[in-house]
């Protein structure tokens, strides 16, 4: 163990990162192998997550009403400390947006942090494209609220309470102002699908939405909504790591226990 | 040739945005674990360029919020005063902060408009929270029951009549709070790195392209 701290050290690398390292690092050959696995044979089965089931319904109900569906990717950006957080709100969006090419459902989606604005846009745009209707992209569908979570919190509730909102999904990085937002949504009777890493923001998610997607289940979007293999893939991957993460643990107590 | 320009010009398109995506990704990973002077010099390079085009973005923010503003007044859409409302603010800030951010407009309109809003707006909190705990404690199913029944060992626990009552519920509060709480923030904590970390080496490795191009913004 010293001479592999000796290694580290003179490579410049700190106890803390050659963990980290190591965590890491298994992560591509086993993303490689496990997606190449899964093309061959076929999605593996993924357990139930009612949040994205009943999602594909309220997007049904909106569609049938005539209503709108907002989606709010969090208070978070693009190349911040949360940006898998809004990647995760990011590939929800792109599933909306498919939806409402397809239906002419009239979606609106907000964001607090602007590197978050052209990228939410592109998927938009893209998927009016797909269905070969370029010309029904509408820029005005993402709007840019404010940078201020108070701000922002403020226009979504203005948003919720007035323009005919049928279904609020709020997936991405939050604070204290989702409770603002989702009781709004909540004394609105919208249907609601909230979901955020943060521990402490995770009881007002249960509380005030109607599906709650508790921390590493946000990244499960692109899996469940999108069905791509990467996603699944990715998913086995992290099975495999949080399995040998408990193994890790496991043997650590027993080692320290009879030490 | 033309059509093998064209499909040239979309390999381009599409390949490009992946490729730098991936080597500057790369990068700065590599800045991350290992101290070399070279490297961090340019991981320092790409963090600051990054500062730039964010602060770019933000201009694109703005003229995203002027353009859904204007049309909203313009068709005279529901709340359309209140649209000129905001536009007048924000024309008037940013008038106000020609001269710089520490002019005193400036700071006078934080202090006596912005601040006092946000703290009006937030203490809104204080009330929907005791709505949201209303909603969230019906019994619609055995882990509401659950919920409930921690929500009022930790609250009587908490408050100073709990101890009054006897030693066991605050002991069980604390119990409560520092065995399975913890395990499950910890649990929830450790799910999510390894989810952040999926999350980042698709987009290195180049499975998801947010970044987007032809051909979709994911795949």
């Amino acid at each position: 163990m010293g001479f592999l701290a000796e290694i580290l050290g003179n490579l410049g690398i700190g106890q803390q990162h050659a963990l980290m390292f190591a965590l890491l690092l298994p992560f591509f050959p086993l993303l490689l192998l496990l997606n190449r696995r899964i093309r061959e044979r076929g999605n593996p089965p993924l357990r139930p997550i009612p949040a994205y089931e009943d999602l594909e319904a309220y997007l049904g109900e909106a569609t049938e009403s005539g209503r709108t569906v907002h989606v709010s990717m969090g208070t978070g950006g693009i190349g911040t400390g949360v940006t898998a957080e809004s990647l995760a709100g990011l590939t929800v969006l792109e599933h909306i947006a498919g939806h409402s090419a397809a239906t002419g459902l009239k979606t609106v989606a907000t964001v607090s942090d602007p590197s978050l604005l052209p990228v939410a846009q592109d998927v938009m745009r893209e998927a009016c494209a797909a269905q070969g209707y370029p010309e029904a992209y509408d820029p005005a569908c993402v709007r840019f609220v404010s940078s201020d979570k108070v701000a922002y919190a403020a226009g979504v509730m203005d948003i919720l309470g007035h323009d005919k909102v049928s279904c609020n999904v709020m997936i991405g990085n939050f604070s204290d102002e989702f409770l603002l937002m989702s009781e709004v949504g909540a004394r609105n009777a919208v249907n609601q699908v909230g979901g955020t890493t943060s521990p402490q923001i995770l009881p007002f998610v249960y509380a005030s939405t109607d599906h709650a997607l508790i921390g590493e289940e946000i990244f499960a979007a692109g899996a469940y909504l999108l069905g791509k293999t990467a996603h699944v893939a990715s998913l086995a991957a992290q099975d495999w790591l949080r399995t040998a993460i408990i193994l890790t643990i496991l043997i650590g107590i027993l080692v320290r226990s009879l030490a | 040739m033309r059509r093998l320009g064209r499909a040239v010009a979309v390999g381009v398109r599409r390949s490009l945005p992946m490729a730098m995506a991936m080597a500057i990704g790369a990068l700065m990973l590599i800045d991350f674990f290992f101290d070399e002077r070279h490297i961090n010099a340019l991981g320092g390079f790409f963090l600051e360029s990054a500062v730039i085009v964010v602060a770019f973005a933000l201009l694109l923010g703005l003229l995203n919020v002027l353009v859904v503003h204007l049309r909203r007044i313009i068709k005279r859409e529901g709340g359309w005063f209140y649209s000129i409302a905001l536009l007048a603010m924000a024309l008037m800030v940013m008038v106000a902060g020609i001269p710089g951010p520490d002019n005193s407009a400036v700071v006078w309109i934080f202090d006596y408009i912005q601040f006092p809003l946000q703290a009006a707006t937030f203490s809104l909190l204080a009330f929907f929270v005791a709505t949201a705990a209303y909603r969230g404690l019906r019994l619609r199913s055995l882990e509401a029951v659950a919920f409930v029944l921690t929500a009022v060992v930790v609250l009587i626990g908490q408050v100073p009549v709990g101890r009054v009552l006897g030693d066991v519920v605050p002991a069980l509060k604390d119990w409560i709070l520092n065995v399975p709480s913890t395990a499950g923030v910890r649990g929830i904590i450790i799910g999510v790195a390894l989810g952040t970390i999926a999350t980042g080496v698709r987009v290195l490795m180049g499975f998801d392209r947010p970044y987007g191009g032809e051909g979709g913004s994911t795949q």
